[in-house]
């Protein structure tokens, strides 16, 4: 439901500001002496192209937020810059600053003496809009979330579920059309069904806004699924890999990435790839009925997961019509491991390569 | 005594006007300590929130200022202030201080810091934050406060009747009553005293959810 929405709404407001460039450059933050406290950041550079989806991804206490808090300088660093479309932060007006920076939290932080429709208007009602687009913005940003304006708009948001609440917030921080959105885990705080909905539903949302998105997760699998690029962070605030999903999964740049990805970023790497994108096999005229089938948007993981359940060496690829148009086989999967792929550009359109620096480079260490 | 009845109806209808007129004084002498304390109280409550450490302090005095008893404290000031309306309110605006200054604190702390972060990343200053998202947040624990601090109030206004005839609202009635073995007065004085205070604490419970309709109540709405 949220994706016609979208669409409709998506091109009224997502192309009117466009956006930022987002570059971190020798970012250092300690706190105290230590330069192993908890939160800290060592010496962050990266660079995300605009529109592109980064997502910072480490364990506890590994700096990631503190990284993101120091975007919209809730967190001021202790050395290096913050450049918003080569502008540094730390020049900006910090009020000025925030309001055009949109900001999700886990905890979401309603406010609960606030209608629905005036938390999402917080911003606009900042900024001076006068109050009928106010409401009419509010009204048009709670469509885009999937929520009907007529039933939430005044609701308070004791009266609202988990899962609402974090589309309230979505809603909230895309108020005032900002270029540049910082989310801190904002799927954490709701059950594994509601999360997976929302991702979903929030990255065919970013397909027409194309915001410039730093997202903070601790969970790989998340930040494969959401990110055009992954930062790697481990403690003491370090980077320890920067670069698009497959080539971390692939290349795990260090025994740290590999331990954190997870002995299974060969069937993570598979869930980055579909059908679609496999080259099939002709299907045999001796093919026995009854095999699996598969949809071209089958994840390679999951149709890797129905051949290993069935006991079937291999099953049939279906067209966007249903039609059989070729075989799928296990070496086929697993030879997709093999190559090298790009797998940001089949997600978000717009977004190169350009801006993934970094460690990445690096790699090698594939064994 | 034994063939008096407990409220002699003749002399309650022939006194309505100045019972009025007490209830009129008793509202003026608690609203006065309560509107004051109430201001005192919020100054300190702000202190103790910016500077944590002195809230301890000021928690002690305002319970040491508690438990002198009120009958002592009156008598006390009467060598200071005289016989003016200080010498009533003094005591009663200083008991309203340890009621206010714990609940004004509790209703700050309780904000939740995710609103808080929330607020700041989304760019209220620090003034706007204030206004806008501190103080309605904590509505619910200072009109608790209110509540707890008018009913004491009320109650306290009586004693000051020691002070003489021109104070102590109601609690002139109790005292003559006392002194006149006269039941009904007693009862006029205190019942309406009670009453005082069970309206005003109404009040504030309705103020209340006029201004918190996004509390979540027990029934739950829509």
């Amino acid at each position: 439901m949220m994706a016609d929405e979208a669409g409709r709404a998506g091109h009224g407001s997502g192309s009117r500001t466009g956006a930022v460039s987002l570059e971190f450059r020798g970012v250092t933050k300690r706190y105290g002496h230590s330069a192993q406290a908890r939160g800290a950041v060592n010496d962050l550079s990266l660079e995300v192209p605009a529109g592109a989806i980064c997502v910072l991804v480490g364990p506890s206490g590994c700096g990631k937020t503190t990284s993101l808090k120091m975007v919209n300088r809730l967190i001021e660093p202790t050395a290096g810059q913050i450049l918003l479309d080569g502008v540094n932060v730390l020049t900006e007006d910090v009020t000025e600053l925030r309001r055009r920076i949109g900001y999700v939290i886990q905890h979401v932080g309603l406010f609960p003496h606030l209608t629905v429709g005036r938390n999402v208007a917080v911003v606009p009602a900042l900024v001076g809009w006068s109050k009928e687009r106010q409401l009419a913005r509010a009204d048009e940003l709670l469509s885009l979330v999937g929520l009907d304006p007529a039933g939430y708009r005044s609701r308070y948001p004791f009266q609202l579920s988990g899962g609402e609440r974090q589309r309230v917030g979505v809603a909230r921080a895309l108020a005032a059309d900002p270029p540049l959105m910082l989310m801190d885990e904002p799927f954490a705080a709701v059950d594994p069904i509601v999360r997976e909905r929302l991702q979903d539903e929030f990255l065919r949302l970013q397909r027409d806004l194309a915001k410039t998105i730093l997202f903070v997760t601790h969970d790989i699998d998340e930040a494969i699924k959401m990110g055009d690029l992954i930062a790697v962070m481990e403690e003491g605030g370090r980077l320890a890999q920067f670069g698009p999903p497959d080539e971390i999964l692939a290349h795990p740049a260090s025994d740290f990435v590999a331990r954190f990805v997870g002995a299974d970023r060969g069937l993570k790497r598979l869930s980055l790839v579909t059908i679609a994108d496999l080259e099939l096999a002709p299907i045999a005229a001796s093919a026995p009925p009854g095999l699996p089938t598969f949809s071209p948007s089958t994840k390679l993981r999951d149709a890797l997961s129905v051949l290993l359940a069935a006991d079937s060496r291999g099953g049939v690829a279906l067209d966007e019509e249903g039609q059989p148009c070729g075989f799928v086989t296990v070496d086929a999967i697993a030879s997709a491991l093999a190559e090298d792929r790009q797998p940001a550009a089949t997600r978000s359109g717009g977004v190169t390569r350009q801006g993934a620096t970094g460690v990445g480079a690096a790699a090698g260490d594939d064994s | 005594m034994s063939g008096e009845p407990l409220i002699r109806w003749d002399w309650l209808f022939a006194h309505l006007g100045p019972i009025a007129e007490r209830v009129g004084q008793h509202l003026y002498l608690a609203a006065i300590a309560v509107s004051v304390g109430f201001a005192i109280s919020f100054a300190l409550a702000a202190l103790s929130i910016r500077r944590r450490k002195l809230y301890p302090f000021v928690t002690v005095l305002a319970t040491a200022a508690y438990t002198i008893p009120s009958f002592a404290m009156f008598a006390a000031l009467v060598a200071i202030t005289g016989l003016s309306v200080f010498t009533a309110e003094i005591p009663l605006v200083l008991y309203t201080i340890v009621l206010f200054v714990p609940n004004i604190v509790a209703g700050f702390d309780s904000v939740p810091w995710d609103v808080l972060d929330a607020a700041d990343g989304m760019g209220y200053t620090p003034g706007q934050r204030w206004w806008r998202v501190e103080l309605p947040l904590a509505v619910p624990l200072v009109v608790a406060g209110l509540r707890l601090a008018s009913v004491s109030t009320i109650g306290l206004v009586t004693v000051s009747a020691i002070l003489g005839d021109s104070f102590g609202g109601l609690g002139y009635y109790i005292l003559d009553g006392y002194k006149r073995h006269f039941t009904t007065e007693i009862l006029v004085g205190g019942l309406l005293s009670i009453g005082l205070a069970v309206i005003a604490d109404l009040g504030f419970v309705l103020l209340q959810r006029l201004l918190t309709p996004w509390a979540a109540r027990r029934t739950v709405g829509g």
